[in-house]
């Protein structure tokens, strides 16, 4: 028996056990999120269309899964499935922007070797594919950050109905702040654990610091991890803002 | 403005030399990495001029069309005995640049400079990499400066863990790599990932219970996703895991894989152990009478609002990075399912594993919260 299978099937008889239907909403999105991110690599085979745009479409998708499809449709959903878009246009322009600069696109010398036998002339552009690349492994993290806060301002307003706009930005914030170091957490170390190999070899040809910081390898690792912090501490005052707002003005209508 | 001018008022002087210090560093590590080319052994150029010598059109044998490019760049060297001197290089790039750069003015490059001079006597040579550092350095700044603003002491905390647990690693591989055999790469990670749970949990909540009960909860549901995720693998004989995809290898493949799913998952578990902790620790608080069955059922509840998230943010973090490799080989002709098998078993196994580490850490962080729960209740 295949070993993904078997871990599938674990995985998917705990979430049932302990979620119960909610477990299999969340098992089913793990896939319906693998099948957009193999459509959207299949976008990307062609040269023409930009893969900044096919990114925000299937960031919409993704958000939509996560946020509209396992969580279903609410105002709450909502607010923080606006926010997440909202947060990942402006993350892409910089990450787009940060890529160009930094050229930490494609493959590094180091994997040379192993792309001998390819053509390495395929048309596509790979400085919009590294910046895409970022905004994906993102986005599971401010996903997350942003359907917390909403739900827990929702929560703070329905208890308490007289809190002003500003009031409730600032909770949003300081939910915000809570949060903000276990998910950078959650990233830090996922991170950290897919690019052991790479730590390891790098000790092991005892690179100098020069070499690491400006080998394109490491500096695309690096620059992942410091943007994906940078979105996760971006989508905090954008979700708290859009969510008091929302919640105030239609107070006003009622 | 005298909004701004009261707030720094009102901050107190240790925030105020913390500002200050903050500021310090930056100014000095900016100056620094747009002064550094001394310290470098290598030759670096900035580039002042460059032109557009020839532009092919290549279709490969996969039929990909992309565009050529040659450019000519004359640089200034920047250091070492020819320092000041121009340098003329040739560049190639396509307009894809999977492999390749297209530089412009002002860019700074490592070069390799030729033995003899051409003709006029200018030298020549060859770029072997780019200057990274500073725009490294400048986006560091960025997320130090976000964090800060953003998350204030929150920030803060983030911030100091982070560089601890960097530390920490850096300096248990140095032990790896000079001090140990192979084999002890498993034991070094399982104390990496004692050691980052207690700075990591401590730095974000405190000296608590909460933080106890959530250590506690770490250690154990990691140890027990790592034990099921090997125990899989041993019934399965490992039947579908690619390990040639691995790349940088200078050490067992397995042990590699081991040890990187155990500190990957780690970071999930621990979020969801010290969210669960905080939020049973709260609703005791906030009534001491609450029965044990209604403490149960609210933490189950907060434990499936998460379970989901959590997953997904191991999930879209292990199988992005994926992504250029995958249409790389899509575009050489390969078939979809080699490609996906071939790039993303290990991916996806590690991604299933910390679900299955997250999803188990809820029961477990549910039965130890409520443990020290009632530790506290008899106690008061």
């Amino acid at each position: 028996m295949n070993v993904l299978l078997l871990l599938a099937i674990i995985l998917f008889v705990l979430m049932i056990f302990i979620g119960g239907k909610k477990g299999i909403r969340s098992f089913f999105s793990l896939f319906l999120n693998f099948a957009v991110i193999v459509l959207t690599i299949l976008f990307m085979l062609d040269p023409h269309i930009n893969p900044v745009i096919i990114t925000l479409i299937a960031c919409v998708l993704i958000s939509y899964i996560n946020l509209l499809f396992v969580n279903q449709i609410n105002s709450k959903t909502i607010i923080a499935f606006i926010s997440t878009i909202v947060t990942i246009v402006i993350l892409l322009l910089f990450i787009n922007f940060i890529t160009e600069i930094t050229m930490i696109q494609g493959f590094g010398v180091e994997e040379s070797e192993e792309l001998a036998v390819f053509s390495l002339y395929v048309g596509v552009d790979f400085v919009k594919i590294a910046a895409s690349v970022i905004i994906m492994s993102t986005i599971g993290a401010i996903m997350d950050v942003s359907i917390s806060i909403t739900t827990s301002v929702n929560e703070i307003f329905h208890h308490n109905r007289s809190l002003q706009k500003k009031d409730l930005f600032l909770s949003g914030l300081n939910i915000g702040r809570d949060i903000l170091g276990t998910d950078t957490n959650t990233l830090f170390f996922a991170f950290f654990g897919s690019y052991l190999g790479l730590l390891i070899w790098v000790k092991d040809l005892s690179y100098s610091y020069g070499e690491i910081i400006n080998s394109k390898i490491f500096s695309t690792e690096i620059v992942t991890i410091l943007c994906a912090g940078i979105g996760i501490a971006l989508i905090i005052p954008i979700t708290s803002w859009i969510s008091a707002s929302y919640l105030v003005k239609t107070k006003q209508k009622s | 403005m005298r909004a701004f001018i009261n707030k720094i008022k009102d901050m107190s002087n240790r925030q105020h030399a913390f500002y200050v210090f903050i500021t310090f560093c930056f100014i000095i590590s900016i100056v620094f990495i747009y002064h550094n080319h001394s310290f470098y052994d290598k030759p670096i150029a900035k580039v002042t001029e460059t032109s557009l010598l020839e532009t092919t059109k290549t279709t490969d044998e996969h039929h990909n069309e992309d565009q050529l490019f040659t450019q000519h760049i004359t640089a200034q060297l920047k250091n070492g005995e020819k320092k000041g001197k121009p340098i003329f290089l040739t560049n190639e790039y396509s307009s894809s640049g999977a492999y390749d750069h297209k530089f412009t003015v002002g860019k700074e490059v490592f070069v390799s400079i030729d033995k003899n001079t051409d003709k006029e006597g200018n030298l020549t040579g060859k770029i072997t990499n780019v200057k990274r550092d500073k725009y490294i350095v400048i986006v560091a700044w960025i997320f130090i400066f976000t964090l800060l603003i953003i998350g204030k002491k929150q920030g803060q905390f983030t911030i100091i863990s982070f560089i601890i647990n960097i530390l920490l690693l850096s300096y248990a591989l140095d032990i790896y790599v000079n001090y140990t055999n192979t084999d002890s790469l498993l034991w070094i990670s399982a104390l990496l990932a004692i050691l980052f749970t207690f700075t990591s949990l401590l730095f974000i909540n405190g000296f608590n219970e909460k933080t106890y009960a959530a250590i506690v909860t770490t250690l154990f549901g990691t140890f027990f996703s790592l034990f099921i995720a090997h125990l899989a693998m041993w019934l399965t004989s490992e039947n579908g895991l690619h390990y040639e995809e691995m790349q940088f290898l200078t050490r067992p493949y397995y042990l590699v894989f081991m040890a990187g799913l155990f500190i990957g998952s780690l970071g999930a578990v621990m979020d969801v152990a010290i969210t669960m902790s905080s939020s049973i620790f709260e609703l005791y608080e906030r009534n001491h009478g609450i029965s044990m069955k209604s403490l149960k059922k609210s933490g189950m509840d907060i434990g499936r609002d998460i379970m989901g998230t959590i997953t997904n943010i191991l999930f879209f973090a292990y199988l992005s990075g994926s992504i250029p490799m995958l249409i790389l080989y899509l575009k050489n002709s390969s078939s979809l399912g080699y490609t996906l098998s071939m790039n993303l078993s290990l991916e996806i196994a590690r991604a299933l594993a910390g679900g299955i580490g997250v999803v188990l850490t809820i029961p477990i962080s549910l039965y130890i919260s409520i443990f020290f729960v009632n530790r506290k209740r008899e106690k008061s």
